[in-house]
């Protein structure tokens, strides 16, 4: 695909890094000389020197023609409006990175009104996915959804597992009452979607999708839950620290922020009244002692220095708390940090294209369609993807119970109006519901692919 | 230095050139001549190409392992093209070989040869093939036909492709390289075509419309192009000359029907000034020469374009013409053709920037608190970049006369050593008096052939890469 990235700052180079591997060709704009050089030397794109809002600067970069823009400026209007130009020119998908917390409540009319097709926050990202970390301290293989409402994981099965040698229909009454789904499962390398009648053996690998406190819900029953984390400990209290916050806040977990800057602490403490606000400085050990580090389950560094977090964070794991996170930026050194002890290091700039690079993937199968994000699941033999149910779409308003899926297809979660809804035969497709769809070997580019040859004529629901 | 993965670079560009020598072989075949020079050269560059792409290699490639790269791609390519020379038996010495196959490769189209029509043809055309890989560049095609020549490419096709500064014309390297080679491609079918039309004989058509292509200047006729004596023939050299010698970016803009962008460019407006200046001042001087305006025009104006696109080409002796046409015609020498084309020299649009930035300087002179910044085509020239620029047209001056000193050990007229070594550094062809458009190169030693081959591969890659390899520090292990 043909891919212009304004803005060679951290997140744009590392989304044009990852793009570069994924063999797209990709046009890098920024008005200063030397970042553009640096990204021409060590990647294969086209350099474009100049200001993302001027729209002669993005025709040389050749916006007309771009599959997709995204603008990564440290400017947020700067983004909005190179996103509105580039879309006047032509571009056909627009990604802004829009950061400040200002703008997060009215953020979808400002798509809306800009034409923009994704924001992107890397910090509430960041948070996001430190919050993951902290609620699955095992898990492996998780992806999100709908920007994190709707969660997909894996698990391996042990022997003793309650799920072991009974088919699915007959679960504890528990577990279905939850809002999640087995969606895929991995047996000896073989990839399967599951029914009703499947019969999970020790050994097989589960993916199941649902609502992330579902999900929490199902590991406590099955007794795999790691011991819940009720205190966190957060060092630093910029952007990533409100947006994780906010998050934890409302999970019920308690927090304790370390800040050094008074003014921010207020703001902190206006906005979380629960949480404990300490100002101070975060890599001072003894402050951290009387504030009684060891009693925390888990440890957050997020100062802005790579070098303060990686140090505090080697502390805390000294004294021996189980779960440490540390944001670190610099991926270079990511092996370094690992041998360490380190294994839980969150790099923004590296979550944040991740992101980016799933939705370019999800463009890349959708001809036309709305595919808002794809990712490869059971080691690629299965892949999720997140669509948008458009007026183009066939069989809006008909019960599952009366089409006929492709086989190998599942149509696993539908979100409408910020509802989770598992689909069952009674449920039908609305316009603007978002959905997730399983497909086995991959092959589904377009919403209208799910369906079989011959619909209304079986029964099979979800 | 991660000499391993260079040599194992070359060893790829070796197996290419190999497979470039099957071309000459089918003609050598076509005409039943003597097929073992090109057999035994073939076996031989493959078997060393193959031996070195097996080399097991680190993936760590820098700025300095391309120049490096670069630079011994170069030599090795010089080398290669002299073997079927050499085997051929009609070269007296190895030198006189790597001389000619250097001359070729780097579109230089000076010659040794006394004779050239009693070569053979397939000999004849493998010399004028070396001038339509060198021209575009082997490591340009290296990219465009290799997949995944190796990491980072842009650092290998940045230095073949001549100009001060590299631009790609789509994001991807190896597409960029696809495109430079169907145009290039397109273009030299083209000329081949109208060749034919204008009367050249179809063997001949190809000769000539490789060396125009390259800008080289080889040609199968002792007299060049002057042998035709055909007007069409002249028109439709001159016209080529003149296309291959402008940035080939244009054309990408012109196909992408940006015409605006593609006229908008200072560099072609600079290049068909100086063409036209130059033409018509020379018009005028070579009065004398000739009878009447239209002849001095006909031959001007083919003159004109031979020189400034570096090919050398010839159907008048320009020795023959007045001193001051003379001096012009060194002057088109050190100007050269635009960036970014196949030409060689200093490039029109170094000559326009170094230019403004004496304007500059000079205005900065009477307003000492001025600040000024010196743009080309409306677009702001970095100050690192303009650094850069000033240090290439330096170190090219004084390369040119190091060349020169080394040649008038020789002992031959100062006319003769100082445009030998100014024909080689700009890749042009004929110098003055004894090396003129209806001379050669045969006279001199072997170590001057030696300093001028090198001189030809310096000013083929612009100077530096050669400098880097040859640069001690280049090869310390600190």
């Amino acid at each position: 695909m043909d891919i212009v990235i304004v803005g060679s700052g951290k997140v744009g180079f590392s989304l044009a890094e990852q793009l570069v591997k994924e063999e797209h060709n990709v046009t890098v704009v920024d008005s200063d000389e030397e970042a553009l050089r640096r990204a021409g030397d060590q990647l294969d794109i086209m350099t474009v020197r100049g200001n993302g809002v001027s729209a002669a600067t993005l025709r040389e970069a050749g916006v007309d023609r771009a599959d997709l823009l995204v603008a990564a400026t440290n400017a947020d209007e700067v983004n909005m409006v190179c996103c509105l130009t580039a879309k006047d020119l032509g571009a056909k998908y627009t990604i802004a990175r829009i950061r400040n917390p200002e703008y997060t409540s009215s953020v979808g009319e400002l798509r809306r009104n800009l034409k923009i097709d994704m924001a992107i926050n890397p910090e509430n990202t960041t948070a996001v996915e430190i919050s993951r970390l902290l609620r699955f301290p095992s898990a492996a293989n998780i992806e999100t959804f709908c920007r994190g409402k709707v969660e997909l994981m894996g698990f391996r099965l042990q022997e003793g597992d309650f799920l072991v040698d009974a088919p699915l229909h007959a679960l504890p009454d528990k577990v279905k009452k939850l809002s999640l789904l087995f969606c895929a499962v991995e047996r000896g390398g073989e990839v399967s979607i599951p029914n009703g009648s499947f019969v999970p053996k020790a050994g097989d690998k589960l993916y199941m999708v649902g609502r992330p406190d579902s999900l929490d819900q199902f590991f406590r029953q099955l007794g795999r839950y790691a011991p819940k984390v009720k205190q966190v400990f957060l060092v630093g209290g910029g952007k990533v620290s409100m947006y994780l916050a906010a998050i934890l806040d409302h999970l019920g977990i308690r927090l304790k922020i370390i800040e050094h800057n008074e003014e921010r602490c207020r703001v902190i403490s206006e906005r979380f009244p629960r949480v404990t606000v300490i100002c101070g400085d975060g890599t001072d050990s003894e402050l951290l002692e009387s504030e009684n580090l060891t009693a925390s389950d888990a440890f957050v560094a997020l100062t802005d220095r790579d070098e303060d977090n990686l140090i505090i964070s080697l502390y805390a794991m000294q004294q021996g708390i189980k779960k440490v996170i540390t944001k670190c930026n610099r991926q270079n050194y990511a092996g370094i940090v690992r041998s360490l002890g380190l294994d839980s290091v969150i790099s923004p700039k590296f979550v944040t294209a991740s992101n980016i690079v799933h939705v370019v993937r999800g463009l890349q199968n959708s001809q036309g369609s709305v595919m808002n994000s794809l990712h490869r699941i059971a080691g690629g033999g299965a892949e999720a993807m997140e669509f948008t149910v458009g007026p183009g779409t066939r069989h809006l308003s008909v019960p599952l119970k009366d089409l006929k899926l492709r086989p190998g297809v599942l149509l696993a979660v539908i979100v409408r109006d910020n509802n989770i809804i598992i689909p069952q035969g009674s449920s039908s497709l609305q316009e603007g519901d978002r959905v997730i769809i399983i497909a086995r070997g991959g092959g589904v580019l377009d919403l209208n692919d799910i369906y079989g040859a011959e619909p209304n004529l079986g029964g099979a629901g979800a | 230095m991660n000499i391993k993965l260079v040599l194992k670079l070359v060893g790829r560009v070796l197996l290419l050139e190999a497979a470039a020598l099957v071309l000459p072989l089918a003609v050598a075949l076509l005409y039943r001549e003597d097929l073992l020079p090109f057999l035994l050269s073939i076996a031989i560059v493959a078997a060393v190409g193959l031996a070195l792409s097996a080399l097991p290699a680190r993936q760590q490639f820098f700025t300095r392992e391309g120049f490096v790269a670069v630079g011994l791609i170069w030599i090795f390519t010089g080398l290669v093209g002299a073997l079927p020379f050499l085997f051929s038996g009609w070269f007296a010495t190895p030198m006189d070989a790597i001389f000619e196959s250097c001359s070729g490769f780097t579109t230089t189209g000076s010659t040794i040869l006394t004779d050239i029509e009693a070569l053979p043809k397939g000999i004849l055309f493998w010399r004028a093939f070396t001038h339509w890989l060198g021209g575009m560049g082997v490591l340009v095609l290296a990219t465009a036909i290799v997949p995944k020549l190796g990491i980072r490419s842009h650092y290998l096709t940045q230095a073949e492709t001549p100009g001060p500064v590299f631009s790609k014309l789509v994001p991807k390297q190896s597409q960029t390289s696809k495109i430079l080679y169907t145009m290039y491609f397109a273009l030299t079918t083209l000329e081949v075509l109208c060749l034919k039309i204008a009367g050249m004989p179809l063997y001949d058509s190809f000769i000539h419309a490789f060396s125009t292509a390259g800008t080289g200047g080889f040609s199968n006729r002792n007299a060049s192009v002057g042998a035709y004596n055909s007007v069409p023939i002249d028109v439709v050299i001159t016209i080529f000359m003149l296309l291959f010698s402008i940035n080939f970016a244009v054309y990408f803009l012109i196909l992408t029907r940006k015409w605006r962008d593609a006229l908008a460019s200072d560099e072609l407006k600079f290049f068909l000034g100086v063409v036209a200046g130059a033409t018509a001042i020379l018009t005028v001087s070579n009065l004398g020469v000739y009878a009447g305006l239209w002849e001095s025009l006909r031959y001007t104006v083919f003159q004109v374009a031979s020189i400034i696109s570096t090919t050398g080409f010839g159907t008048a002796d320009f020795v023959l013409w007045p001193q001051f046409s003379q001096m012009i015609i060194v002057l088109l020498m050190f100007c050269g053709a635009s960036a970014g084309s196949t030409g060689g020299g200093m490039k029109c649009s170094r000559v326009l920037i170094l230019l403004r930035s004496i304007r500059r300087e000079v205005h900065r002179i009477t307003h000492p608190r001025s600040v000024e910044v010196v743009k080309l085509d409306g677009k702001l020239v970095s100050e690192a970049t303009l650094h850069t620029l000033l240090v290439f047209l330096g170190a090219y001056v004084i390369t040119v006369f190091a060349a020169a000193l080394v040649i008038s050990l020789d002992g031959q007229s100062f006319a003769v050593s100082f445009s030998a070594a100014l024909t080689c550094v700009s890749n042009v062809g004929p110098g003055l008096e004894a090396i003129g458009p209806s001379g050669n190169f045969a006279a001199f030693s072997g170590l001057s052939k030696g300093v001028m081959s090198l001189c030809m591969i310096v000013g083929r890659l612009e100077i530096f890469p050669i400098l880097v390899l040859l640069s001690p520090s280049t090869w310390r292990r600190t």
